[in-house]
């Protein structure tokens, strides 16, 4: 049977996190892909509400406290190094548990087109 | 390049939205480099055990449906699909843990970890315990001098072991080994054979006869000193806790001895051999096999005794002793509740309440096919419908 083993480093060890969740799909506009790409700005209104401002779109959202709190795992799966002499793996696939996530921000109404002033002419 | 405030503040500007409306604090995200992660959705309980450092552990065949098991908890594990975009940030703050900052920054830059567009959902299970028992069958304990135990051949389990192949909690499996009387012989875990344990209960039952001790204060130390030359002193100890209750007094180690348990095992060691019996008959066998001083009672019948060596339930060879002549014949309504697969075949059980005066609350009749073969008890009854016992 397989056991794999989901650790946690404990309270000390264990940041937490927000969930952002958004509604369709993000594409990276040029195709060197997301990595490293500015996804947008995060501001709270006075009252506390989320607004993401994406590109060309404002979305506004609400801050949930998760009933259920989420805990982010990372696989650790076994390295070539973790060999024995007989170079049998002696790692075996494992879960690190990176942080918890209390909360989440969701944003689910249509996004708002921002239409940027027409410059006048001088 | 990290973005500046006065950038944001461009973009707020483009975006018509008032500075004034907002809390100071702007976040900016950006994408890191990218990691997999996956998302696990947790009970409270669960984020508890988290933080206090315990781990988990998923166990499962390839073919089987994968279970996560904390310390003491079994759940079944699926993924869950969802049509959003799942982002995991860290370091971005809500508004009240800003509200908390003596000096929140005016720009915070947040990158995000990865993403995600499903999660593992959790939904707590029974714990797979069947298969402990059948595993811990196959070779049962007869005693040191057996020929069994010269046989290297024969599959033993150690604690480690036992968490390898079942799907189940640590704590889950030890309880269910308290259950099954298991004893750990040479770190090996082992169920005894119903005779050896009868064997042992009985020397420990005519020693309090011989000695004249109470029930209630039997002492540790005599009857390993007394019964040691007959069987290993660990095996004595085992059938005291088994069948009794540990206490210290004044420094000496005594067991108090259940009658319930004793009675219940002298029943099942009658009905082992019994062709036939009707009840009257059996219930004077019965006490009259009792260690004097303990009455016997149908209510100490009442959990099953599931311990048998061709795996029936030996609720069903009580009850078929129990059969009551004045049950047969009488119109009685069937429900069919459950399809049982058991050692007599398919059999259907039917649940209605027994006839007046047979027992003092409602029962449960398993029928085969429309033989009315035995009845169930009501607490059998329960417990099958909690799918915990294999009938």
């Amino acid at each position: 049977m397989v056991q794999i083993v989901i650790s946690s480093a404990g309270a000390e060890g264990l940041a937490e996190w927000v969930l952002m969740e958004l509604q369709g799909e993000i594409e990276a506009r040029y195709s060197t892909g997301l990595a490293g790409n500015l996804l947008g700005d995060l501001h709270y209104t006075t009252e506390g509400i989320p607004v993401l401002i994406v590109g060309h779109h404002i979305l506004y959202g609400k801050i949930i406290h998760l009933e259920k709190p989420f805990a982010v795992l990372v696989k650790h799966t076994p390295e070539e190094q973790d060999c024995d002499e007989l170079g049998h793996e002696t790692g075996t696939t494992r879960y690190l548990v990176t942080a918890l996530i209390k909360d989440k921000i969701l944003f689910k109404t249509r996004p708002k087109p921002i239409i940027t002033n027409v410059p006048k002419k001088v | 390049m990290s973005r500046t405030r006065a950038e944001v503040d461009a973009t707020l500007q483009a975006a018509k939205l008032r500075a004034s409306e907002l809390l100071p604090t702007a976040l900016s995200l950006r994408f890191g480099p990218g990691a997999q992660c996956c998302l696990l959705e947790l009970e409270p309980a669960l984020c508890r055990s988290l933080e206090a450092g315990h781990s988990l552990v998923i166990r499962g065949e390839k073919d089987e449906q994968a279970v996560l098991c904390s310390g003491d908890k079994t759940y079944e594990l699926k993924v869950a699909d969802t049509s959003n975009l799942l982002l995991c940030v860290p370091g971005c703050k809500t508004p009240e843990q800003l509200a908390r900052e003596a000096e929140p920054p005016d720009l915070i830059h947040a990158e995000i970890f990865g993403f995600a567009n499903n999660y593992w959902e959790l939904r707590r299970c029974r714990p797979k315990l069947q298969k402990l028992r059948r595993l811990l069958m196959k070779n049962t304990y007869e005693g040191p001098d057996s020929p069994k135990e010269m046989d290297s051949n024969r599959t033993t389990y150690t604690t480690e072991d036992l968490l390898d192949v079942i799907q189940a909690s640590k704590e889950e499996i030890m309880s269910h080994l308290q259950i099954l009387n298991a004893c750990e012989i040479g770190g090996y875990w082992r169920v005894l054979e119903f005779d050896y344990e009868m064997k042992l209960l009985n020397h420990v039952t005519q020693l309090v006869d011989s000695e004249s001790w109470s029930f209630s204060k039997v002492p540790l130390s005599v009857c390993l000193q007394e019964l040691g030359p007959l069987e290993p002193e660990e095996m004595i100890e085992h059938c005291l806790k088994c069948y009794g209750r540990k206490y210290v007094d004044e420094g000496e180690v005594y067991f108090e001895l259940s009658a319930d348990k004793i009675c219940r095992a002298t029943a099942q060691m009658l009905l082992q051999n019994a062709v036939k019996f009707n009840l009257a008959e059996f219930q004077a066998v019965w006490q009259q096999s009792v260690p004097e001083g303990m009455v016997t009672s149908l209510d100490q019948l009442k959990r099953p005794l599931w311990r048998e060596a061709d795996h029936r339930c030996l609720t069903h060879e009580i009850l078929t002793v129990l059969r009551a002549k004045w049950c047969e014949g009488v119109q009685l309504p069937k429900t069919p509740v459950l399809e049982q697969q058991s050692a007599w075949g398919r059999g259907f059980a039917f649940l209605f309440p027994a006839p007046e005066g047979l027992f003092s609350s409602a029962h449960w009749y398993c029928a085969k096919k429309d033989r009315i073969k035995c009845f169930l008890l009501s607490d059998v009854r329960a417990a099958v419908s909690r799918n915990s016992f294999c009938i």
